[in-house]
């Protein structure tokens, strides 16, 4: 069991690493399907790649987007970044071409690692040139295999400290431009070390996050396999939408930890047959990112009988920062509350507001680029400084937090934030559309609708096929409206603001059919 | 009634109400689009296996597979010519 370290380098991801290479060189780091890698070839091949980007020009704090799917071969990159002193900028493969390009251009990213081919391509965006990526096939790492692992630095490597950014995940914003949330090693080390000693994470563990990189969750698997040399389990990307083939993974790989969003454990159990199987290695179940319905939090608890489960909370700026044990006596009938605060985090509540405010060690440094929204974000109380987490909650009689709702118009589905701002910023940037307004309503089964209302300028002038084409090549799908309306005249409040309120009632119609 | 038909069908009641089945064209994309969503996915799957009597493995189907009428219909075909030789075979 790693104990905390009270080096000032011994919170660098990258070095953990090194050091489970250089302590289990032939353990297992990660599983992808049939594709096993230790953790001697894990940190070679991430050296290897390290050195050539430092041979290219990569310079620390450069941006490296990595557009791939959570695979070896993108593990790999994320440690050759940090390796080189990089700031790794993960990209869902499938989010539309104008997204991806935004992000590039927000995070003005050096260089861009897709996959395209295989193995993955990597391109310089400044000069045009292109890498050839340097890690051997499965085959070759057989004989590329490094027995012994140099505790040392090689010499063209970099040197970093654990207040340098490590990535910067990019969540939706408000005004239709995605913003990256910059994370430095020690706020991700403060989360992963803590959850090593809490859950106990042991070499012999086997991790499953389904999540994509970058979703904060990944933080789990990824750096409790570098730091505590347990195996990270890949959860292929093709399995992940169908909650019976998740079911058949879980019950046939014999996970002892897994860490996902609600819905997918929802799915699971509703429409994945979960209570059919039984999971004896299954010792912990994490979920956070989205509240789990009661009633299924029971029904989980029963098809995993000797799993710990715990509802962790925290938006992407803090990770977590409270958190709850699910009580053995869980009956569902009472909401789970988000729980105490991490030994980290500093919490409190604004007391006009009920606004829950989250500090502390796992804190973002800011928005990559944006100080104006990290200073309207960000404040300090008493020397403490501190995000508005826009998440309404109230305190209960044992000290813990429950979470009422939201204050502003941020929604989730699946987990995944969504600004309902971005969708009608996508929307307006159509010629033929003249007035967007987009409301979100609680749904049983999607957990929430989304519902477009459009005023265009020639009535008709678009089909519904139409515009979900044309959202689609802008917003990642699950940011995409459930319904999307035409409306002559969109309903104003007195002062001709937006009446949501109107326009969600309408919504509430829509989906009972009306 | 030819598969791409009966798809177009199934896609247009469940997914586009205001929509033909013939305004579905076989390379429209469903999924990618946003036309048919995650839970929308998998009431298509179950439309297909319990009309077709066939069964997906993991690797067989995803986003790409089912986004378009004209995949999904080969699809189920190689599925069904799959399920004849194993009758065959047997």
């Amino acid at each position: 069991m790693p104990e905390p370290d009270s080096k000032s380098d011994g919170d660098l991801l990258h070095e953990w690493l090194r050091e489970s290479a250089a302590a289990r060189p032939d353990a297992v780091a990660l599983i992808e399907e049939e594709r096993e890698t230790t953790f001697a070839e894990l940190f070679a091949q991430a050296q290897s790649l390290a050195l050539l980007f430092c041979e290219h020009g990569i310079q620390p704090r450069d941006r490296i987007a990595l557009a791939l799917p959570k695979s070896t071969d993108a593990i790999v990159a994320l440690f050759a970044a940090l390796l080189a002193g990089a700031i790794y900028v993960p990209i869902h493969p499938r989010w539309p071409r104008e997204r991806v390009d935004a992000v590039l251009a927000e995070c003005e990213a050096r260089l861009l690692i897709d996959c395209e081919s295989a193995p993955p391509r990597i391109a310089d965006l400044l000069t045009g040139a292109s890498i050839a990526w340097p890690a051997p096939t499965a085959h070759e790492a057989d004989l590329a295999r490094v027995p012994q692992v140099s505790p040392l630095r090689p010499g063209k490597l970099p040197s970093m400290r654990s207040e340098d950014t490590a990535f910067i995940l990019f969540t939706s914003g408000s005004t239709g431009q995605p913003k990256g949330v910059e994370l430095t090693h020690r706020a991700v080390s403060a989360f992963v070390r803590w959850t090593a000693r809490e859950f106990q994470i042991v070499s012999g563990d086997r991790i499953a996050c389904p999540s994509p990189l970058g979703f904060d969750l990944s933080t789990f698997d990824i750096f409790n396999m570098a730091l505590c040399g347990a195996t990270a389990v890949l959860v292929p990307d093709y399995i992940v939408w169908m909650p019976r083939f998740l079911v058949q993974f879980l019950s046939e790989s014999s996970v002892s930890c897994w860490y996902s969003v609600p819905s997918i454990l929802v799915g699971m159990l509703r429409e994945g047959g979960m209570a059919a199987h039984s999971y004896p290695h299954l010792r912990l179940i994490l979920f956070a990112g989205e509240v789990f319905p009661a009633p299924s939090l029971a029904k989980l608890q029963a098809a995993a009988p000797a799993a710990l489960c715990a509802n962790l909370y925290g938006p992407t700026e803090t990770n977590v920062v409270t958190w709850c044990r699910v009580p053995p006596s869980f009956d569902g009938s009472q909401p789970l509350p988000i729980g105490h605060p991490s030994p980290y985090a500093a919490v409190r509540i604004d007391e006009s507001s009920g606004e829950l405010l989250a500090g502390g060690d796992s804190l973002m440094r800011g928005y990559w680029n944006r100080p104006d929204e990290t200073e309207r974000r960000l404040v300090t109380l008493d020397g403490i400084c501190y995000y508005r987490t826009g998440d309404r909650v109230s305190p209960a009689s044992d000290g813990s937090y429950l979470f009422i709702g939201r204050l502003d118009r941020q929604v989730k589905r699946r987990g995944f934030r969504i600004e309902l701002g971005e969708i009608e910023a996508a929307l307006l940037s159509h010629e033929d559309i003249l007035e967007a307004a987009v409301v979100a309503v609680e749904d049983e089964q999607k957990g929430v609708m989304i519902a477009a209302f459009i005023r265009l300028s020639v009535p008709s002038a678009l089909t519904l096929a139409d515009l979900k084409a044309f959202c689609g090549r802008r917003l990642p799908l699950y940011m995409l409206p459930d319904r999307i309306v035409s409306l002559d005249a969109i309903s104003k409040s007195n002062r001709a603001k937006i009446d949501y309120l109107a326009l969600g009632k309408m919504a509430e119609r829509l989906k009972h059919g009306d | 009634m030819e598969i791409e038909t009966e798809i177009r069908e199934f896609v247009a009641a469940q997914y586009l109400p205001d929509a033909s089945a013939e305004a579905i064209t076989d390379t429209m994309p469903l999924i990618t689009s946003g036309i048919i969503d995650s839970i929308g996915m998998l009431g298509l799957v179950d439309f297909i296996e319990s009309s077709y009597a066939i069964e997906f493995m993991p690797r067989e189907i995803d986003v790409h597979a089912l986004d378009t009428v004209e995949r999904i219909a080969s699809l189920i075909r190689a599925k069904l010519s799959g399920r004849k030789m194993d009758v065959s075979l047997a």
